[in-house]
């Protein structure tokens, strides 16, 4: 193989590689989702302090997908984490009804961050598997989601417990980065 | 030599940016259709939010923004109405279920604020499933000449099968209607532009309002 052709394999195989970032409120799901990723055990995870990070492959991609930690006092440290995102993955608890708008305003911070312009967002709306589950229709409502205007999106319902959904999420961010990579 | 002749006259090379809207209920075939537009066969997934894509016409760039038609997603269709030049609306014509619900929904579109009086492309789709539908049919279910009149839409009614065109191929009576509605924006412009910009400020204003509401009661409630 020449040089040349080398360098751009290299280059084409870096361009593989997605950094994916999963935020949302404390308790909403996130590092659940991440383990059910990973093909995990997902019994005994605690509040996230700090992050986790894996790396997933798909479709001949390597996800590296950052989960960070949604404590009210570690929200300040997620603009730390924004520089070269490819898709950011949003993790509400459709049971957190109080917190609805609370998590709005959040993803609304996130959203209008110079750093994430652009960046596709997928909103996971987890833990449908519970009765008292708001459907899509009120988290679309709820999150004010005309602040996205011009910003690609997709709302997929989804049970990170019974690992529901979350397949279909992926394949979302799969086509979704595979137009924008072409 | 063509060439530079060309940039002698930069106003001969300038293209327009049109931006059109895609709506109609889920299932319909708006993805489907984008994706004819663009010359793409990639398997659609129901749409539960929003994307765009970008395709050339003639001397035009087109922005064209899918939403998703599904009742839990359909409410944000009105963020996207101040910043259309014009809609296409895609009809399921082997659907006679649901003519109703699109009824409903095309009226509600049409009597907005931002959307009367800006033309209206129909696409009745789904032409090659048989007992499709056709123009009067689609016409008589829709109430269509009431509801475009009322509103002053200027409209055009497309049968066409989005699925079924080749790859690189793009479905020849979409063409023909997306030439009538390019043309048709096309001929009026600078008033639509200018009446959309008016719009979007508008709207702007609301949210801003709303956004500074609605921080101000999550600050409170926190506390
Ligand atoms: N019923 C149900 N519970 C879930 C689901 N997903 C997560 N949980 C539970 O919700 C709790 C919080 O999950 P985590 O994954 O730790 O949430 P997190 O978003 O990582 O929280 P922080 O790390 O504090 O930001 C745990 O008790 C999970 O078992 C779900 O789909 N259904
Ligand atoms: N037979 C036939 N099927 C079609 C045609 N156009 C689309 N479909 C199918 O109809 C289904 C729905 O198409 P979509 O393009 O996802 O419809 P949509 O309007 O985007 O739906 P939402 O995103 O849910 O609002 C898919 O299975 C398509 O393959 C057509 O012209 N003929
Ligand atoms: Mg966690
Ligand atoms: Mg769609």
């Amino acid at each position: 193989m020449g040089l040349l052709k080398l360098l751009r394999k290299l280059k084409s195989e870096s361009n593989k590689e997605l950094r994916i970032l999963l935020l949302g409120l404390d308790n909403a799901g996130k590092t659940t989702i991440l383990k059910k990723l990973a093909s995990e055990d997902i019994n005994h995870i605690t509040p996230t302090q700090g992050f986790n990070i894996k790396s997933v492959q798909s479709q001949g991609f390597k996800l590296n997908v950052w989960d960070i930690g949604g404590q009210r006092r570690i929200r300040p440290y997620w603009r730390n984490y924004f520089e070269n995102t490819d898709v950011l993955i949003y993790v509400v608890d459709s049971t957190d009804k109080k917190r609805l708008e609370e998590t709005g305003v959040e993803l609304e911070e996130l959203v209008t961050d110079e750093k994430l312009s652009g960046v596709p967002l997928l909103v996971f709306a987890n833990k449908q598997d519970l009765l008292q589950a708001a459907p899509a229709s009120d988290i679309a409502d709820g999150l004010s989601l005309h602040t996205l205007s011009g910003r690609t999106y997709q709302i997929q319902a989804c049970s990170a417990l019974k690992g529901e959904g979350i397949q279909d999420g992926l394949e979302w961010v799969m086509k979704t980065v595979s137009k924008k990579k072409k | 030599m063509i060439g530079q002749m060309g940039n002698c006259f930069p106003w001969k090379n300038k293209r327009k940016s049109l931006s059109l809207l895609m709506l109609g209920l889920d299932n319909a075939g708006k993805t489907t259709a984008v994706k004819c537009v663009q010359g793409d066969t990639l398997d659609v997934a129901p749409t539960v939010g929003f994307s765009e894509a970008n395709a050339k016409f003639g001397d035009y760039d087109l922005r064209i923004m899918d939403v998703g038609g599904g009742r839990s997603i359909r409410g944000v269709w009105k963020h996207y109405l101040a910043e259309a030049h014009g809609i296409i609306f895609v009809v399921d014509a082997s659907d006679k279920d649901r003519t109703e619900e699109g009824k409903e929904a095309l009226a509600n579109v049409l009597e907005h604020q931002f959307v009367a009086g800006k033309p209206i492309l129909l696409l009745a789709n789904k032409q090659d499933v048989s007992g499709a539908m056709n123009e009067a049919d689609i016409c008589d279910a829709l109430d269509l000449q009431t509801v475009v009149n009322r509103n002053r839409c200027p409209c055009k009614v497309e049968l066409c099968a989005a699925i079924k065109s080749k790859p690189k191929k793009i479905d020849p009576s979409l063409q023909q209607g997306l030439g009538w509605l390019v043309r048709n924006i096309s001929s009026n412009f600078e008033s639509i532009t200018s009446r959309m910009e008016e719009d979007m400020r508008k709207q702007d204003e609301e949210r801003k309002k709303e956004a500074e509401e609605r921080a101000e009661r999550v600050r409170i409630k926190r506390e």
